[in-house]
């Protein structure tokens, strides 16, 4: 496909919900919105690994799985608009850990709620924007609902070029309302109604480096409020307010001879309730001819533990959680994207593995007998209206 | 270092491209087609009313420009209107495959060099220049939109009455 | 919080005095050249991630947007 367009260079990725990246559509070019319509789906499927035996009360339990569905529309309005609506569906089943305890043998092990959660999620996004000679300016509204979750949230987010298009500057802020209600049943809860709110912003920048080469950096900062405890998990109670920070940086380089481009991205993470992390992900994007691209990519992941993190949970403490997700751990994933286009069809497919362990981290701290592995796959169709 | 950090809070840097009321720099390029070692230069249009038009398979509103400069050149053209399209594709197979899907009649050449973008002083793609029957670049247009074609004609029109 | 922005500066202007051209910017339009070649698949990913680890954002963030479990 000869033309992604391009004559400025690409904005920097802007805040959004947690699903949509609309911004991403018009990081193409910063100034002018797209040519064409474009349609997207996708299919994927999440299956997490069946918990180990020796870690889990009752033996090897099943845990999650996710059958997720997309669809996406971009679609240029007038001169100078663009809109996208982005719709995702999600079918999730399965068991998750509930808490965990001391066992007999000494080693902490994780206790699975018993019964099959199974619920399903809508998330509905619209974002519009507007396109002048060195920028852009885009509003984003987006809409989630499941059973015991409902969300909220808009945010804007704005780009702007240098005058000789090397530099792109970036902001956005977003502000979202949550209202949990969590279903009765198979566990007790740790609350019937709550609700939360998260507010963030962020900052970047992105600059040519040469013909072939570009580097962003970006700064976000995000601050939670309200009810932030899984309500499903027994030895759970955190604090009511959570502030983050995230530094993030990227580089993309292409290389003729092989007519490949490498990507690398990098963040760091830190938080207030002790949460520390590092994430490298890289990519090699490697051209099979005109119309196929084949993309290896790894990921490597290391978090510390929460300060109130703990397996057997101290429930005298004013905080306390023994949720994997806050423990300390290190994760490595990776996987294969092939793409493959036929006229104006493009098709794509993905497999991904990821897997969990306390050793790979940076950080040291309690292994979690609950830690997550699992495999992913999706496919995909897309379709641009030349 | 120093020029860096004061470049990089760069307010409009001073247009070193050639304005409105300027003539147009000569230009002299091969063109773009199968085999052809013909060259083409703008002093032969002289006495046409000419949008410079420069190009590549990788500019998105060119997607959008071509059909309507196409359309503009049938119309005018008997009046004498013509329309140049510079292209600046590095790989020559991309530019050759965009007018597959986008096909014109009006000449397209080809400048692999960036000379000639440089002597115009290009401050983005695409750009194109209307250039009046005696030289003169009258109109310096950036980018494209779907409606810059109903803007274009108006001016066209103005330029081949004089 | 000074020194942060001063190094930044610094790393920005190592990474490139010499402008690139409009025209120069071909390549710099390819699809593997984006910050997001396939924000389905991107955005995917992070929703993942970010439900089964404590970290988020950097590329974007709030919206609460699951419960996840």
């Amino acid at each position: 496909m000869a033309s992604r367009p391009g004559d400025k260079h690409p904005a920097l990725l802007a805040l959004t919900s947690s699903a949509l990246l609309l911004p991403a559509y018009q990081g193409v070019r910063a100034d002018a919105p797209p040519e064409f319509i474009e349609l997207g789906t996708r299919y994927s499927k999440y299956e997490e690994d069946n918990t180990q035996g020796s870690k889990t009360f009752g033996g090897s339990s099943q845990r999650y799985e996710v059958d997720a569905a997309q669809f996406h529309l971009l679609a240029p309005v007038l001169d100078s608009w663009a809109v996208a609506v982005d719709v995702q569906w999600e079918d999730m089943s399965g068991a998750s850990p509930w808490f965990v305890g001391q066992s007999l043998d000494g080693g902490p092990k994780v206790i699975m709620s018993g019964a099959s959660i199974e619920d399903t999620r809508t998330e509905v996004s619209v974002t519009t924007r507007y396109y002048y000679d060195r920028g852009n300016a885009g509003f984003n509204y987006v809409h989630s609902d499941e059973d015991d979750y409902e969300s909220n949230a808009v945010a804007l987010d704005g780009a702007f070029n240098s005058a000789d298009g090397m530099t792109t500057y970036s902001a956005a802020i977003s502000t979202s309302a949550d209202d949990i209600e969590p279903t009765q049943g198979s566990v007790p809860t740790n609350t019937l109604k709550d609700n939360k709110d998260i507010s963030s912003a962020w900052i970047g920048v992105s600059r040519i480096v040469s013909k072939n080469a570009i580097v962003r950096f970006g700064l976000a900062y995000t601050y939670r409020d309200g009810f932030l405890t899984d309500p499903y998990k027994k030895n759970d109670r955190r604090p009511s307010e959570r502030n983050e920070w995230a530094f993030s940086t990227g580089y993309r380089q292409y290389f003729f001879w092989p007519d490949g481009a490498l990507q690398a991205d990098y963040r760091y993470f830190d938080d207030d309730w002790g949460v520390a992390s590092h994430t490298l992900d890289l990519a090699w994007h490697q051209n099979l001819g005109e119309r196929t691209q084949l993309i290896p990519f790894l990921r490597y992941y290391s978090q510390g533990e929460a300060d109130f993190f703990a397996n057997i949970a101290d429930t005298d403490k004013r905080h306390y959680s023994d949720d994997y997700r806050l423990s300390s751990f290190g994760a490595v994933s990776g996987g294969l994207r092939v793409r493959h286009e036929i006229g104006n069809w493009a098709l794509s497919a993905v497999g991904e593995r990821y897997e969990t362990d306390e050793s790979w981290g940076v950080y040291s701290g309690q292994e979690s007998p609950a830690l997550v592995n699992y495999w992913r796959y999706s496919f995909g169709l897309d379709y641009i209206f030349r | 270092m120093l020029l860096c950090l004061l470049g990089l809070l760069a307010l409009p840097a001073g247009a070193a491209g050639v304005q409105a009321g300027q003539a147009a720099p000569p230009l002299s390029l091969p063109l773009l087609s199968a085999g052809s070692p013909a060259v083409f230069t703008l002093a032969s249009l002289q006495g046409k009313v000419v949008y410079l038009d420069f190009w590549a398979s990788w500019c998105g509103p060119c997607r959008v420009s071509f059909p309507q400069l196409e359309q503009l050149r049938r119309e005018l053209g008997p009046r004498g209107f013509e329309v140049l399209a510079v292209n600046v594709d590095e790989v020559e197979a991309d530019a050759l495959r965009f007018l597959q899907e986008v096909p014109v009649t009006y000449p397209v050449v080809r400048d692999a060099t960036g000379e000639t973008p440089r002597s115009y002083g290009i401050p983005g793609m695409p750009t194109g220049f209307l250039i009046d029957r005696s030289g003169v670049i009258r109109l310096v247009h950036q980018g494209y939109r779907k409606s810059d074609g109903a803007a274009l004609r108006a001016s066209i029109m103005e330029v081949l009455g004089e | 919080m000074k020194q942060l922005a001063i190094y930044l500066f610094v790393l920005l202007c190592l990474s490139g005095c010499e402008t690139v051209q409009p025209w120069e910017r071909g390549t710099l339009a390819k699809r593997e050249m984006q910050w997001q070649p396939d924000p389905m698949e991107t955005s995917l990913q992070a929703q993942v991630n970010s439900s089964k680890e404590a970290s988020s954002g950097g590329q974007g963030a709030a919206g609460g947007g699951c419960g996840c479990n």
